[in-house]
């Protein structure tokens, strides 16, 4: 069961990202109001302010954390066409048990797309200090910190051009040496007819530069947000992709073909593990958990629903959180069904009309509750 | 209502509408034209470039129309001429003025009087020009360095704004040229454009600063109502009629497009227009809030029709989802539209009765565009144990187990079966019954039969036999007293089997795993050795474990059947482990598989000796490795990488173990560690690592530089010489004062010191500081 807290963010509009810190104890929103927040978990456990400061002049997109290796590092993108990479600089410690003030610098502005800069990623820590961003012209950008421990200094690697505006990226973050850096980025395009709206490229040795291997052309519908799950030990790749219609759960394996590790490029198999309609109609955001076998889904019916791994391609709904946090949950498997959101929400405010009072905001149905072993 | 464009021969800096729309007069650089706007498309009307009146390097700043002539037209110039042209005439202006000295921005025509011409240079100053006279009527001295826009304000016809450079808004009466009425300073950089809202008193200032600001100049001081945050500086703003809240805007650079704002969400855009490939200079609606008019740098005048547009915030994330180690959710969602509906329709009334907005259909969704929030929640499991979730269980079995699993220190049979314990204790049957098998597997009493065989002698001497391994011993002699009757009953597998069950140990595994997967084992790794060697290691394998030639044939193929038969028929006689049954239910199948595969070959292998034991073999690691395969797969990466570690030297066996996966599992659950913060895990496992490259993780980044005391800048080579300075003489010792080489200790209080014996011999007599700072050092 989960607890349903609401936290005030007092962003003045829309929040387009949240995200965790490797660790899970500090957390980062951005959003429309061209601000970026810093919330850490206090004593009790509940999220504090401790950071807000205008990152761009317009709507910042997605912030996302650096590994601590690298410092309190910060990236964010932007309507403004920019990302920019904030460093955390924490001053004097005014007195013994007491912290010392903080304040977010921008230490580097990414100004090299012409559109809407749509994503922006950190690479594996293995790789150093990369920094992916990608655009709504379309086109991917490496950048790389030669020195870790100077933020300010990027330089453009390397610029993949696809033929779709791009709205999503992410990095395999295997931690495998035998799986080279890979990116998959998904364009929001909505015309089914313009094919495959994910592409999966990756780092090619031999030749230094980026190759695409593939366009997953199961996926027409517009792309919203994709992530690789965290690979701990597998020999193969799970990506999540949010669509205009559906989640997907597809298993990326690499090959082992002769021909293809001779040129240096890996053949990928791609078989789609599993296809989750259940928030019947947009899903906006995916995220996984650190061991790579739950998926998180926010979707348009304001639910966020968890699956699960049972094996390779055996995937279950395990819970719904009702998530606007004024209506009760519904508990039951009707959450889990593949019913349009309408009816749910119907079925909903009735449910709310019932009960008076309710301290809970938020909670969970488990319908399936296998042992996967 | 299309989008289309015509292209001109030099950028577009300007453009005007005539009085009923039906006309289009642009100007720029060797650009003057007037276009007829037709469906689809623009018609030339004339194109007054061609009049030999116009010098060569000609450029346009402003064009207007005068409101009751659709033939006449006014043009600011750069050279700082205002001319007047009648198109029926376009041989020459019917006036020229040149009295501005430097380019001239601005010009338009007074709203109520058609003679009348107002404007505004780079001079600083405004002109009011009479059409009908050749001098300027009347002059007004800004004094300020330029004007870059003014604007006849609509609902007070008299009075005028202008804009300057210098941030400032001054508001003119046409009737009093001596001085401004008003002026505030509205921006922090030059302010390049101002346009009146048609219905409010309100007035839209552009700036360099890149903001746009609406002020209410209703009354006496100027209130800033909204501020809109762009990307770029603001060349131009143009209000977009019947929508009260909405204004159009283009940038100086960087951003070629045109962005129409809700000025009520000043954040982004509400629509915005992409068409132009280089900065748009002007934007022109018609009297359909649905159409507007643009020019460009890039040759071009475009057409716009508002459904063209792009929505960027429809293209916006409206929902964040994260989750962290402790499977905590932070969950943000666009407040729902349901509720700002009501607040909306109750706005239209309201808008609807001030007779603003016309159309309800569109100005709903447009209402709703600027209520948008986002509320942010954080789901948190719960610990308790009852409403526990199955992850949370997971995650707090991961980091007992993470600090309870014993990982080095014991034999790997004694690991493996504490493990298994400890695994058992924390929910994770399946893992327990892992550790087991791979104790049994993998335990030393096999390592040391292997040891002891490896060398090809006659004779092998067992080790003292362990506790264990008496009972196993006698497990065996039970075995080879009765396994050959079993075989010549004709029964294969089936005899070991029941021979197996009637022994029923309650320790069964081991005792049986203890002899018998030996064998297995042995075959396993018989299979790296050449062929040849194979005989003779099989037979001294069979000496000493008493059994014949034939026994043993029939023993090791039958073994693995036999391994996991007995699981399922021991379960009723002594307690076993509950999930023993459904433990590696793929794994059983697989050696089942392999098993009926080996079958066949196995007749021909009792017949024909010399048979490669190749083929004769079961090599359990290929299970083993599938099962932690499994492992990791699933996400258990702990059991994986945890057990590869107890197996210490045995992982040698794993011969389809590639290194890289080894390594894969280490770091995966390293990094899972280091996620938790279980630091000095991380160490242990870092410690216990056999792989260079990650034992050697904890010898990287140990080094740091001392700075050199002149220049603060990091010494990079040596501690006591400045490869920026060339000076050593902060590293000088402060008794002898000579260049300390090696270790120099210093005091933390006045920070002099030197070579540690000298200091330490300084102190031993004093305990002021050897320099003669005064400070009382003191050395330990």
């Amino acid at each position: 069961m989960f607890e349903a807290q609401e936290i005030k963010a007092e962003h003045k509009d829309l929040i387009h990202d949240v995200s965790f810190d490797f660790y899970g104890d500090r957390m980062a929103t951005c959003s429309s109001d061209q601000f970026v927040k810093v919330w850490d978990k206090n004593g009790d456990g509940n999220w504090t302010l401790t950071s807000s400061f205008k990152a761009h002049s317009a709507s910042v997109w997605k912030v996302t954390w650096a590994n601590p290796e690298f410092g309190q590092v910060l990236a964010t993108c932007s309507f403004d066409r920019t990302a920019a990479v904030w460093e955390e600089i924490v001053g004097d410690t005014p007195g013994p048990g007491q912290r010392g003030t903080r304040h977010w610098v921008r230490r580097t502005n990414l100004v090299d797309s012409r559109t809407s800069v749509t994503d922006v990623k950190f690479g594996p820590k293995a790789q150093g200090l990369l920094l992916a961003t990608c655009s709504a012209e379309g086109i991917i950008r490496i950048y790389e910190a030669p020195d870790v421990m100077n933020l300010s200094q990027w330089t453009l690697q390397h610029e993949i051009h696809c033929k779709l505006p791009l709205s999503c990226l992410s990095w395999n973050p295997s931690l495998s040496r035998l799986h080279p850096p890979m990116i998959a980025v998904g364009s929001d395009d909505t015309n089914v007819n313009n094919g495959g709206k994910v592409f999966v490229y990756e780092y090619s040795e031999n030749s230094r530069r980026w190759v695409k291997l593939d366009t997953i052309s199961s996926i027409t519908d517009a792309v919203h947000d994709l992530e690789f799950s965290p690979n701990l030990g597998r020999s193969f790749h799970i990506l999540a992709v949010a669509t205009n219609r559906d989640l997907r759960i597809l298993n990326l394996t690499p090959l082992d073909d002769e021909q293809a590790s001779q040129n240096g490029v890996t053949k990928l198999d791609i078989q789609t593990a599993a296809q989750f309609n259940d928030h019947g109609g947009t899903v906006w955001r995916v995220c996984w958990n650190v061991t790579g076998t739950i998926v998180t889904s926010a979707g348009d019916d304001g639910f966020v629903r968890m699956f699960k791994m049972h094996s390779i391609n055996l995937w279950k709904s395990i819970t719904s959180i009702k998530g606007d946090g004024t209506q009760i949950p519904t508990a039951t498997e009707a959450t889990r069904s593949t019913s349009t959101a309408i009816p749910q929400a119907s079925s909903v405010s009735t449910l709310a009309g019932q009960t008076a009072r309710y301290i809970k905001l938020g909670s969970i149905s488990q319908p399936s509750r296998e042992q996967w072993y | 209502m299309t989008t289309f464009c015509v292209l001109q021969d030099g950028p577009v800096n300007a453009l005007a509408l005539n009085r009923d729309y039906s006309r289009v007069a642009i100007g720029g650089r060797n650009v003057f034209k007037v276009y007829l706007i037709e469906d689809g498309r623009f018609r030339e009307l004339c194109n007054l470039r061609n009049s030999k009146y116009l010098s060569q390097g000609f450029s346009c700043n402003d064009v207007a129309w005068n409101p009751t002539d659709d033939n006449c037209l006014a043009a600011a110039a750069t050279n700082g001429h205002v001319s007047v042209w009648d198109l029926t005439k376009t041989g020459r202006p019917i006036q020229d003025y040149q009295d501005h000295k430097r380019t001239v921005n601005k010009v338009l025509f007074s709203i109520h009087d058609s003679n009348k011409l107002l404007s505004g240079s780079q001079d600083g100053t405004m002109r009011y020009f009479d059409l009908r006279n050749e001098v300027p009527a009347l002059i007004f001295q800004s004094k300020t360095e330029s004007i870059r826009d003014v604007q006849i304000n609509p609902h007070r016809t008299t009075n005028f704004s202008a804009v300057s450079d210098n941030g400032s808004v001054q508001i003119w009466d046409v009737r009093k040229p001596d001085r401004y009425l008003s002026q505030f300073t509205a921006h922090s950089g030059p302010v390049f454009s101002c346009d009146w809202h048609p219905e409010n008193h309100w007035l839209a200032t552009s700036s360099r600063d890149k903001t746009i600001k609406v002020w209410d100049l209703n009354g006496n001081k100027p209130v800033l109502e909204y501020t809109i945050h762009t990307i770029a500086s603001i060349g131009h703003v143009k209000w977009r009629p019947q929508y009260k809240y909405q204004i159009a805007s283009c940038a100086l650079v960087i951003d070629s497009s045109i962005n129409v704002w809700d000025v009520r969400r000043p954040y982004i855009p509400f629509a915005s227009f992409t068409e132009h490939r280089d900065i748009a200079s002007r934007i022109a609606w018609k009297d359909d809030p649905n159409i507007f008019l643009s020019s460009g740098r890039d040759y071009r005048l475009y057409h716009h029709a508002f459904s063209d547009g792009q929505r960027p915030a429809s293209k916006a994330n409206p929902q964040g989802v994260t989750l962290n180690t402790f499977g905590e959710i932070i969950y943000s969602r666009k407040v729902p539209n349901t509720l700002s509906n009501s607040n909306s329709s109750s706005q239209n009334s309201i808008s609807k009765a001030v007779g603003m907005i016309r159309k309800i259909s569109t100005t709903q969704a447009v209402d709703n565009f600027h209520q948008a929030s986002s509320c942010l929640y954080a789901f948190r499991p719960e610990t308790d144990g009852q409403r526990k979730t199955e992850e949370m269980q997971n995650t707090c079995a991961f980091l007992r187990l993470a600090e309870t699993y014993i990982l080095q220190g014991r034999s790997v049979s004694e690991l493996c079966e504490r493990n298994s314990v400890i695994a058992r204790d924390f929910g994770k049957s399946d893992v327990a019954v892992t550790w087991k098998i791979v104790g049994t597997m993998y335990g030393e009493e096999f390592v040391q039969h292997l040891t002891a065989i490896a060398p090809v002698i006659e004779e092998v001497v067992p080790p003292p036999p362990s506790e264990k391994e008496e009972a196993e011993i006698t497990s065996d002699d039970q075995k080879g007293t009765e396994t050959p009757g079993g075989q010549f009953s004709g029964g294969d597998d089936d005899t070991e089997t029941e021979d197996q069950v009637d022994n029923a140990f309650p320790n069964y595994m081991n005792l049986r795993n203890g002899c018998l997967p030996k064998g297995d084992f042995f075959f396993g790794e018989n299979e790296l050795d050449v062929e040849l060697d194979g005989a003779p290691m099989f037979f001294n394998y069979y000496h000493y474990g008493r059994f014949s030639q034939l026994e043993y044939n029939q023993i090791d193929w039958t073994l693995p059947t036999e391994a996991f038969q007995l699981q399922h028929e021991i379960m009723d006689h002594s307690p076993p482990p509950e999930q023993f049954p459904n433990h590696h239910h793929s794994a059983s199948i697989q050696i089942d598989t392999l098993h009926t595969f080996q079958l066949d070959e196995q007749h021909s292998a009792m017949l024909t000796v010399s048979l490669p034991p190749k083929q004769l073999t079961w090599d359990p690691s290929s299970v083993v490795i599938k099962t932690l395969q499994h492992y990791a797969t699933l996400g258990d990466v702990q059991t994986a990488a945890t057990v590869l570690i107890v197996l210490g030297d045995s992982r040698k066996y794993l011969t389809g173990l590639s290194e890289a996966v080894q390594e894969h599992w280490m770091m995966g659950y390293i990094e899972l560690l280091a996620r938790y913060k279980l630091w000095n895990l991380v160490t242990r496992i870092l410690k216990l690592s056999w792989i260079p490259s990650i034992s050697q993780m904890n010898q990287q980044s140990t080094s740091f530089n001392t700075n050199c005391g002149k220049c603060l800048k990091p010494l990079q080579r040596v501690g006591w010489l400045c490869d920026r300075c060339h000076t050593s003489e902060y590293g000088l010792c402060s008794v002898c004062h000579q260049v300390v080489k090696g270790l120099y200790v210093w005091c933390q209080g006045c920070s002099h010191g030197g070579h540690i014996g000298h200091i330490k011999q300084w102190m031993s007599q004093t305990s002021l500081c050897p320099t003669g700072c005064g400070h009382m050092c003191e050395y330990n």
